[in-house]
C-alpha cells in the first residue's frame, strides 16, 4: 500500500509511539519497553519450562510489527537496510554479522545494567517523569552521537 | 491473558509505527546521530509529549486497567551509576549497529535477517551481565510491586 511505503510522519509516527505507552499502561499498568522482552527471553531460554513474562509478549508483538509494517509497505526484501552498514564499515555479511554479535553483546550488557534502552527509558520512563530515565536517557544519547562522530572521524568520512 | 493479548497488540502496534517511520533502518539512525535528521529528534519529543500527557490525565483521573480493574500506578526511580554506565555501554554498540532493541525485533519481523546477529549479540551480552552479578535486582523485585520505572 502507498501510505505505508511512504515514510510516516514524524507528527503521526510520534503521537502514534506516545500512544503505545499511554494505551498500553491503561490496558495493563505496565510500562512500554523492547529491553524486559530481551532480558527475560535470556531467562525463559534458562528455564524453557517457566512462562514467560509478559516482557516477551511485548516483544513478540514488536516482531509482528515489524512483519506487519513490511507486507504492508510491500519491503520483505533480505537486508536491504544493511547497504548502508556495509558502506559505513566496509563489511560484507560475515565481519557484518561479527560487528553486530559485537554491538548487540554491547547493547544487550548495557540495557541490562541501565535497566531500558530507546524505548523504556527514552520514550516510556521519560514521559512517566523518573530521573533515572531521563539521565540514561542523555547518557545514552550523547555518548551514540559522540562515538558516531568519533568511529566517521577516524574511518575517513565513509557515507 | 487479556492482559498479555493487550500487550502483545501494543507491540505490534509499536513495531509497526517505527518500521513505518523508518527508525528500523540503520541509515536514519545513524543520520540522526550525527545531527542531519531532524524528524527522529520530532518523533521522540512528540512522542515524550503525548504520553507525558496521557499518562497524566490517567493519574488524575485515577483510571484503572481495562484488563483487571487494578488502578493505574507507578512510581518513579532515582538515578544511580548503574544507568549511567550502563547506557555508556549501550550508546557505543548504539553507535555500531544504529539499531537499538526495539528496531531490531522489528527487522527482524520484516526479514532483514541481520537484526537476528544483532538480537542474538543482545541475547549474549544480557546473558553475560546475568552471569556476572549472583542476582538480578531487576528480576528479584516482587511480583505484585509497582511497575518502577528506571530501574
Amino acid at each position: 500500500m502507498e501510505v505505508f511505503a511512504a515514510r510516516c510522519p514524524w507528527y503521526l509516527a510520534g503521537p502514534v509511539l506516545g500512544l503505545c505507552v499511554v494505551g498500553m499502561l491503561w490496558a495493563t499498568n505496565r510500562p512500554l519497553g523492547a529491553t524486559g522482552g530481551f532480558i527475560d527471553l535470556v531467562a525463559w531460554l534458562r528455564s524453557p519450562s517457566s512462562t514467560p513474562r509478559w516482557t516477551v509478549a511485548f516483544l513478540m508483538g514488536v516482531v509482528l510489527g515489524g512483519l506487519l509494517s513490511g507486507l504492508a509497505a510491500g519491503r520483505l526484501a533480505l537486508d536491504p537496510g544493511f547497504a548502508f552498514f556495509d558502506q559505513r564499515f566496509g563489511t560484507t555479511l560475515g565481519t557484518r554479522a561479527l560487528l553486530l554479535l559485537g554491538a548487540g553483546g554491547l547493547m544487550g550488557f548495557g540495557v541490562h545494567t541501565a535497566g531500558g534502552c530507546t524505548s523504556g527509558h527514552g520514550i516510556c520512563g521519560t514521559s512517566l517523569g523518573s530521573p533515572a530515565s531521563w539521565v540514561a536517557t542523555a547518557t545514552f544519547m550523547a555518548t551514540a552521537m559522540l562515538a558516531a562522530a568519533a568511529s566517521t572521524w577516524i574511518m575517513g568520512a565513509r557515507p | 491473558m487479556k492482559a498479555n493479548l493487550a500487550t502483545l497488540f501494543f507491540g505490534a502496534a509499536f513495531g509497526f509505527t517505527l518500521g513505518w517511520a523508518r527508525l528500523a533502518e540503520p541509515e536514519t539512525i545513524y543520520r540522526m546521530l550525527r545531527l542531519m535528521e531532524p524528524d527522529v529528534f520530532l518523533i521522540m519529543g512528540s512522542a515524550i509529549a503525548t504520553a507525558t500527557i496521557g499518562t497524566r490525565l490517567l493519574r488524575r483521573g485515577k483510571a484503572r486497567t481495562w484488563t483487571g480493574g487494578e488502578p493505574v500506578t507507578w512510581r518513579t526511580v532515582a538515578p544511580g551509576r548503574h544507568h549511567v554506565a550502563g547506557s555508556v555501554l549501550f550508546g557505543l554498540g548504539w553507535s555500531i549497529a544504529c539499531t537499538c532493541p526495539g528496531p531490531a525485533a522489528v527487522q527482524i519481523g520484516r526479514g532483514e535477517i541481520s537484526g537476528l546477529f544483532t538480537g542474538a549479540g543482545l541475547l549474549i551480552g544480557i546473558a553475560i551481565r546475568d552471569a556476572t552479578r549472583a542476582v538480578s535486582p531487576v528480576r528479584a523485585a516482587p511480583a505484585q510491586e509497582l511497575p518502577a520505572v528506571g530501574l
